[in-house]
């Protein structure tokens, strides 16, 4: 039965006003360590999400089974909810579903036939090639290659219902040099045949047999070059204490009283575009609100903040399509279809030319908020930090502890590769949502660092 | 279900050197109230079957919602196709263990799913309304939850055995803001509050409503507060923030699969050497830590983890030295225990198990009450609830923030300081520890959401701690 289909037996099964979001996963992951296979997940489940709305109340439930009894369980257990709370509180701001307008269907352009297949032995193809790669160069090998199909199926009490199925692939390469420095490459794609799995090997090789040990650099500001794994992270980051309708509803988010002020150097242009070429296309958000381009940030100026339902209501205006859950996430709506706009430089070693004296980073992790109002921010380097010096990458550092603010980062970019990469960390928790952050390579004039790492 | 696994396992054992299955079938209700309204009502029901093998030395695992003969048995063909589609690999043998049987359900007096919605959200309300009493405070939430999971676990070894584990808590949030300026608190623990392996008591035991009224007074007091001024200080830590710095620290440093070198790819690995124990110092004579399977009311506690070995307490370092690993069958093979640890755990049936805490405890040490241990402190911070926290992939160099912190002056608590971050190196920072309160003092904190693994799990875990002291600590860091 299709995910739409699943979606309307749903509906059909709940009293008054109510949307039943349904996702279907088939997915497959692929890890490695130390050139040898580790784990191998396969995965088919489906997941139907029933919201009821009462009196501005939304009340959820969830369940993975598709039979008729179990879907009619839901049913009572989201109607239950949502009247328990009508009956408990004042009124609520949900303005139901009723006004959603026509979900449209994907288009296609987000799926690939041949990665729908799921063939382990196209998985295990690549593991063998970057196994050689890095035997080759007497590197160890790290990593994950993983692929999946899934389709989205929305359905109102109102008669709306659409569908949208996507694949999308991912592969990510560490390669680990007997000393310990490691290199890191990583690619997303609609397709697992767009995956270049050796070229991947090899970018992770070359960062990973640098020579020369590590040079230690003080805590300190720094000019800095960020690979585009690394500026994802950032703008990653800028979503959640940012761009999030909700926290700026509630006033705590970092626009608050900001929009139409300059907050990034004028070089910065960030939008949420979901059918951009090269990210990954959605067609409804799980609401089933159509997803459309979305300035987010232009020539430096801050001009929108993304919404759902439920943080439109808050802020008196319409949802941007960005709901993450029916009926709005606890944590607010967020954009998963980021741009940040390529700039003059050529590439990465343009960028590096005007550096005396900086850090090239190739990769963020561990990053989590400090302060969300600030966009103050903290995460470590990882698997390819260089000192850059006299314009060029001249030795392995020791990784560092980035402290900074997002916002303080943009405002002192100073330029952009022309060229954009698709980022994502391949991070699937709960029911598969591939999203990631198209942007180029960053230089900033100065970004601070609190202590080593690693 | 029993007959079904079983039938599958004598099917897997004709095709595999090893396999194992798990029914899992999980409940999850979430409620929270939210400036004055009901914000979420969330019923989660979810069930399936995760079959896992190994076969020509590689690992295959595949999950299906479905529960029928034909699932389970399409699941078994696809994770032996998938272990078969990899490179080749040796695998390494697996530490025996005898087949686990039986069932087990965790203690709870009353079933939180049997409470009536209308009850639970009387509680949430009233305890909220006592967060909005301060100007300034623009965000106010109050939590519940309650988790049930039934599993059954069967291998080709013999194993079957099933379980029962129900947990229940809540808790508090306020936000403050003043221009670009935010702070919170929250009650009893941020990150979700504090859950047990228990039933509705346990919630109805936090006294949400008795704690409000301070909890929002200090959200709104922390704008006013100054700045945790930069320096080397005392630190005194205590609650969610003491098991935190556990967790991340030392908890996460010996789980034996990053010691190996089993999860560079995603969580990273380790600064402790696999033939460490017995040698390597992690911190004082202090410092003393157990991962308990068997603490009461601990999210980390169970009868059998998910490869069936049956839980238990491994010593992870007494009076300051590494003792032990937290560890599966196949590494703790690798490095030639005996058995293994029994920390095997997997979230729901579409996840593999994998190397996790149980309830990686701080002993309690013999300095008195909190009180006590404040009046044995000349100059220092108290910190006990966190807001932000980062540690390298190695485990090594730490950076947390707390929400709020206390000076300590004289052997008094003073004022408050917003924004208090430290950050530290883990063996050097354990090295500083000279007093942990008595066992008085000890008490579980929970966090909620550790995440490991590809596809990622998140895991919840309890640590079981007392306040401690540490001295010479790099504050205003961030």
């Amino acid at each position: 039965m299709s995910t739409v289909e699943l979606a309307r037996r749903a509906v059909a099964e709940a009293r008054g006003d109510a949307l039943a979001h349904v996702t279907r996963e088939r997915s497959l992951m692929l890890r490695f360590a130390d050139g040898r296979p580790t784990q191998a997940t396969a995965l088919e489940d489906v997941s139907v999400e029933l919201a009821v709305v009462r009196d501005g109340h939304v009340g959820r439930a969830a369940t993975n089974d598709p039979d008729g009894e179990a879907l009619a369980g839901c049913a009572r257990r989201a109607e239950a909810a949502a009247d328990a709370a009508a009956a408990a509180s004042r009124r609520g701001v949900h303005p139901g579903f009723g006004a959603i307008g026509a979900a449209r269907d994907g288009t296609g352009e987000g799926h690939d036939p041949s990665t729908a297949e799921l063939d382990p032995s196209v998985g295990g193809a690549a593991l063998s090639e970057v196994f050689a790669v890095a035997a080759h160069h007497g590197l160890s090998a790290h990593g994950i290659w993983s692929a999946a199909e899934q389709e989205r199926g929305v359905a109102t009490a109102w008669g709306h219902a659409a569908v949208d199925r996507t694949t999308d692939a991912y592969m990510k390469v560490i390669c680990i040099a007997p000393g310990g420095r490691s290199g890191y490459d990583a690619q997303t794609a609609v397709a697992a045949g767009a995956l270049q799995a050796g070229r991947l090997a090899e970018r992770a090789a070359a960062k990973a047999a640098v020579p020369g040990d590590p040079v230690e650099l003080p805590p300190g500001e720094y000019p800095v070059v960020m690979e585009p794994h690394a500026t994802g992270w950032l703008l990653d980051l800028l979503g959640d204490t940012a761009l999030n309708g909700l926290a700026h509803a509630e006033e705590r988010g970092a626009l608050a009283g900001r929009l139409g002020q300059a907050v990034a150097a004028p070089t910065v242009n960030l939008a949420d575009s979901p059918r951009a070429a090269s990210t990954l296309p959605r067609a409804f958000d799980a609401e089933g609100v159509p997803k459309a381009p979305m300035p987010l940030i232009q020539d430096g100026v801050a001009c929108a903040v993304v919404h759902d339902r439920h943080s439109a209501a808050l802020a008196s205006t319409a949802s941007t399509g960005h709901a993450t859950a029916p009926g709005g996430h606890q944590h607010g709506p967020r954009p998963v279809n980021l741009v940040l706009a390529g700039g003059g430089a050529a590439d990465l070693d343009e960028l590096c030319a005007p550096v005396e004296r900086g850090i090239y980073v190739t990769r963020l992790w561990y990053a989590n908020v400090v302060r969300p109002k600030e966009t103050l921010i903290t995460a470590v380097t990882r698997d390819g930090t260089f000192l850059i010096e006299d314009g060029r990458v001249t030795r392995p550092l020791r990784d560092l502890r980035l402290t900074d603010s997002v916002l303080r980062i943009l405002s002192r970019t100073s330029d952009l590769t022309a060229g954009q990469e698709l980022t994502s960390d391949g991070e699937f928790y709960g029911r598969r949502f591939a999203y990631g952050v198209l942007c180029p390579g960053l230089r900033a004039s100065a970004v601070r660092f609190t202590g080593p790492a690693g | 279900m029993r007959e079904l696994l079983s039938d599958l396992m004598d099917a897997a054992a004709k095709r595999a050197e090893y396999a194992d299955a798990r029914f899992v079938h999980t409940c999850v209700e979430r409620l929270s109230t939210r400036n004055g309204a009901i914000d979420r009502l969330d019923s989660i029901e979810e069930e399936g079957i995760g079959v896992r093998v190994r076969a020509g030395g590689s690992w295959g695992f595949a999950a299906t919602g479905g529960t029928g003969k034909a699932d389970a048995e399409a699941a078994l063909e696809r994770a032996l196709a998938v272990a078969a589609a990899q490179p080749p690999a040796s695998g390494a043998p697996l530490a025996p263990e005898p087949p686990a049987r039986g069932h087990y359900e965790s203690p709870a007096d009353r079933d939180p799913f049997a409470v009536p919605l209308e009850e639970k959200l009387a509680v949430l309300v009233a305890a909220e309304a006592g967060l909005r009493t301060e100007p300034g405070v623009v965000l106010t939430l109050a939590r519940f939850e309650a988790l049930r999971v039934d599993k059954l676990f069967a291998s080709t070894e013999g194993a079957l055995c099933g379980q029962r584990l129900t947990e229940c808590g809540g808790g508090l949030t306020a936000v403050a803001v003043n221009g670009d300026d935010s702070q919170s608190r929250s009650f009893p623990a941020s990150h979700g509050g504090h859950v047990e392996q228990a039933g509705y008591e346990h919630f109805i035991s936090l006294d949400l409503a008795g704690a409000a009224p301070r909890v929002s007074e200090e959200a709104a007091a922390l704008l006013r507060a100054p700045a945790c001024p930069p320096g080397r200080r005392t630190l005194v830590l205590a609650g969610e923030q003491l098991g935190l710095q556990v967790h991340e620290s030392l908890g996460h440093a010996v789980e034996l699969d990053r010691v190996l070198g089993r999860e560079a790819s995603y969580a990273g690995t380790s600064f402790v050497p696999p033939d460490a124990i017995g040698s390597l110092r992690l911190g004082s004579p202090h410092v003393s830590v157990t991962a308990d399977a068997g603490s009461p009311g601990g999210l980390g506690s169970f009868r059998w983890d998910d490869e069936g070995v049956e839980g238990r307490a491994v010593p992870i370092v007494r009076s300051g030295v590494l003792a032990g690993f937290l560890s599966s069958r196949e590494t703790a093979a690798e490095i030639g225990l005996e058995r293994s640890g029994g920390c095997m755990r997997a979230q729901g049936h579409a996840r593999q198990p994998i190397v996790r805490m149980t309830n990686v405890n701080l002993e309690p040490g013999d300095a008195g009450t909190l009180d006590d241990l404040i009046a044995a402190t000349d100059d220092g911070l108290l910190i006990d609830t966190n807001r932000s926290w980062s540690i390298d992939n190695r485990r090594l160099h730490f950076q947390f923030e707390g929400e709020a912190a206390w000076e300590i002056a004289g052997g008094e608590r003073g004022r408050l300081l917003r924004n208090p971050s430290y950050a530290g190196v883990t063996p050097r920072f354990w090295a500083s520890c000279d007093a942990v309160c008595s066992p008085s003092e000890w008490g579980l904190v929970s966090l909620l959401d550790c995440g490991k693994g590809e596809p990622g799990q998140v895991m919840r875990v309890s640590h079981g701690c007392a306040p401690a002291r540490f001295r010479d600590v790099e504050v205003g860091v961030a």
